[in-house]
């Protein structure tokens, strides 16, 4: 086909064959994603977190996005790897953590700082210059800088082979006045190494084109429309408990026709 | 030709200045010292006035006393073998080293092999031979090598081979302890961290040179700047493991210096590095390489000077009940002991079920915990009002609780006693709710996610 090898002529000569599936030969066997030890989502996510790829995952609140994260760390540590979490505000729980699985003296943890209202709770060395706690230029801006700038060494280091990076919490207009070249280094900072990259966020904000989207909490939105699935154990006000979230997941690729749908059940685990 | 020195009344370090004073070629065993005396004849005559001279030299340190022992042979053991087994100057003619140990008693080779370390654990070789009627050397050099092996093994041929004056390995010269350090004074003050790059390589790349020679890795890295106000401004950066990459210990170092930079213009740089013998690596093609410690330290390093060293490690649980204690612990490279035998968690935290896949929640903690105002009817939380942006308000569709704790009220400023619930919101947003009995104040204290 003569038009198509003029394309990727073109594409060669700029330097733009990457995009082109002939670049880099396809990882194959089990060495080419990152399981995450769940029988049902690795199947539907052809093996697990693909590595050298850039995946997201998203949505609502409570929906079990971040269980499913910590599901992915839980098992690669378990793997005998090690992991990092740049966790943008401050939101890991190291208790719950291990009561999920994560064998914590493998994580490595970027914690970043936690937005408070009394500035004498926030490290000093946070906030000189900062005037205002929101908008351009402003103290979040200035953490969720830290924040890409840590994920920019960490997959630069190659220290570790997954690596998530937790964005729930980040405004989305602070998370589109992010450069695109952002995700685009990262992109090809880990492309053909060992190490899978998971941005985990309210919405969708970038992927490779290798990566996946797992969409969680399909057919409810934050407006609260739809079933949220939660579930509750005991009959009587004072011995009801928590047990757990029944969702429906999404997960889609590029290279993918269409979208699979698994069913997630994510089960209450309480620290103490 | 070697020389053997053994003086207990003298001080090992007189005997070393004695034997520096001969020759640079010189080895310490213990309280005996060994001399390479090859090439010295040009200036101590023969073997014998050699020997003579050296025994003058001891004499002058002694304090009374036992008399210094001189030994001098063909070959290293030979002559320590003589020195530790006969008294005052004994010289050998090459090639009479074996009839020269002739008569020596076999526990001559018992205290030589201690002195030298060359056997692990309990000599019995001694008690075996002394069993066997065997008394002096010649007489263990007599007996048959494949007899030897049959009865003492490998240790017994050693012991054979040394009792024959043979030497089991060649000497090691001593080497001057001489510290890794360095130092550069500037005509011209310098001001910030990007010239002192710089110098820092310069100064650290002949320390790496001499690090590698001696097989050795800084283990703590002392910098010193003397600045123009006088003040000296000191750092000491403990490395997680030995390294002696010029680039890494440079960078390290700038890292740390970016972090507690110097308040004033430099005048002396100095840089002291305390040597640790080298890392051995043995890698195993069954497990997972682990990342290389100066990837890691160079790494930890950075993040600390972008995030602040407080906010960068691994989580430590603590011993409490505390709802969400933890400690922060320096991030290392773990080796495979930590990792979880297969099954070890499976019941608890790897559920699998075909079809359905089930995860643990996770608990999206809120370090600064969100007063919230609480509607409470019959004893339980029915509506939140919150005006932090991101956290939802409203009704209160379902809770379950409440979940009492309460610890360390015998500790003043540590103590908690509070009440949680787990409440779900109509939107579907599952809160982790908790309310200070004695204050009765509510918070949003995390998502569960």
């Amino acid at each position: 086909m003569p038009v198509r090898a003029t394309v990727e002529a073109l594409l060669r000569e700029r330097k733009l064959d990457r995009t082109l599936t002939s670049a880099i030969p396809e990882r194959l066997g089990e060495d080419a994603v990152s399981p995450l030890d769940v029988e049902a989502l690795d199947r539907g996510l052809a093996g697990g977190l693909p590595r050298g790829q850039v995946s997201e995952v998203v949505g609502p609140a409570s929906s079990g996005r971040t269980g499913l994260v910590w599901a992915a760390l839980a098992a690669a540590t378990r793997r005998g790897e090690t992991v990092a979490l740049i966790d943008t505000f401050d939101r890991f729980d190291p208790p719950t953590a291990a009561a999920c699985g994560i064998v914590l003296p493998r994580l490595l943890w970027v914690r970043g700082q936690a937005v408070s209202k009394t500035a004498v709770a926030i490290d000093p060395a946070w906030l000189p210059g900062v005037r205002a706690v929101h908008g351009p230029g402003t103290f979040v801006e200035r953490v969720i800088d830290r924040a890409i700038k840590s994920l920019n060494l960490v997959v630069q280091s190659g220290v570790c082979t997954l690596v998530a990076i937790d964005l729930i919490d980040v405004p989305a207009q602070a998370l589109r006045r992010l450069p695109a070249a952002t995700w685009f280094r990262i992109e090809r900072a880990i492309e053909g190494s060992d190490t899978a990259v998971v941005i985990l966020a309210a919405q969708s904000v970038a992927r490779s084109s290798g990566g996946r989207s797992i969409q969680m909490g399909v057919g409810r939105q934050e407006s609260g429309v739809g079933d949220p699935g939660i579930t509750w154990k005991g009959d009587h006000d004072r011995s009801r408990r928590l047990g757990g979230v029944r969702t429906t997941t999404a997960i889609g690729g590029a290279r993918w026709s269409g979208t699979q749908q698994v069913a997630v059940h994510t089960r209450f685990v309480h620290a103490g | 030709m070697f020389a053997a020195l053994v003086a207990p009344s003298i001080p090992a370090a007189a005997i070393i200045d004695v034997a520096r004073a001969f020759t640079p070629r010189f080895e310490q065993v213990g309280p005996l010292v060994l001399l390479d005396a090859g090439g010295l004849s040009r200036l101590f005559g023969s073997p014998q006035e050699l020997g003579t001279h050296l025994s003058e030299a001891l004499a002058k340190h002694g304090t009374g006393g036992t008399a210094p022992r001189v030994a001098i042979a063909a070959t290293q053991t030979a002559a320590a073998l003589l020195a530790l087994g006969r008294p005052g100057l004994t010289v050998i003619a090459p090639g009479q080293e074996a009839k020269a140990l002739v008569p020596l008693s076999i526990s001559v080779l018992d205290r030589y092999e201690k002195l030298k370390k060359l056997r692990a654990g309990d000599n019995r070789h001694l008690e075996i031979l002394t069993k066997w009627g065997i008394r002096t050397l010649g007489a263990f050099a007599a007996v048959a090598g494949p007899e030897v092996f049959e009865r003492l093994g490998d240790h017994g041929l050693q012991w054979q081979a040394l009792a024959r004056g043979v030497d089991a390995r060649p000497l090691v010269p001593w080497v001057d302890e001489v510290p890794f350090e360095a130092a550069l004074e500037l005509e011209w003050p310098i001001e910030g961290l990007e010239p002192l790059s710089f110098l820092l390589a310069r100064l650290f790349e002949p320390l790496s040179e001499r690090l590698e020679q001696a097989d050795r890795g800084a283990t703590v890295i002392h910098t010193s700047l003397r600045l123009t106000t006088k003040r000296v401004h000191a750092r000491t950066l403990p490395l997680p493991s030995p390294m002696r990459d010029p680039k890494t210990l440079r960078t390290l170092v700038l890292l740390d210096l970016e972090t507690h930079p110097p308040d004033a213009p430099i005048d002396t740089v100095r840089v002291f590095i305390e040597p640790t013998p080298g890392r051995v690596t043995q890698w195993t093609l069954l497990e997972r390489a682990q990342p290389a410690p100066e990837q890691v330290s160079t790494l930890i390093a950075r993040l600390g000077a972008l995030m602040g060293d407080k906010h960068v490690g691994s989580p430590r649980l603590q011993d409490t009940w505390k709802p969400g204690a933890f400690a922060m612990d320096e991030f290392r490279v773990v080796s495979e002991e930590f990792r979880v035998k297969d099954g070890a968690l499976a019941p608890e935290v790897l559920t699998v079920h075909s079809g359905l896949a089930t995860v643990n929640s996770a608990l999206r903690r809120f370090r600064f915990p969100i007063p919230t105002r609480v509607q409470v009817q019959e004893g339980r939380p029915i509506r939140v009002a919150t005006d932090r942006h991101g956290c939802s308000s409203g009704a209160i569709v379902q809770s379950a609780g409440p979940w009492r704790t309460s610890g360390e009220w015998w500790q003043e400023g540590r103590a908690w006693d509070r009440d949680e619930w787990d409440v779900a919101m109509a939107d579907g947003t599952i809160y982790r709710l908790v309310v200070e009995r004695g204050v009765g104040q509510w918070f949003l204290e995390g998502v569960v996610d």
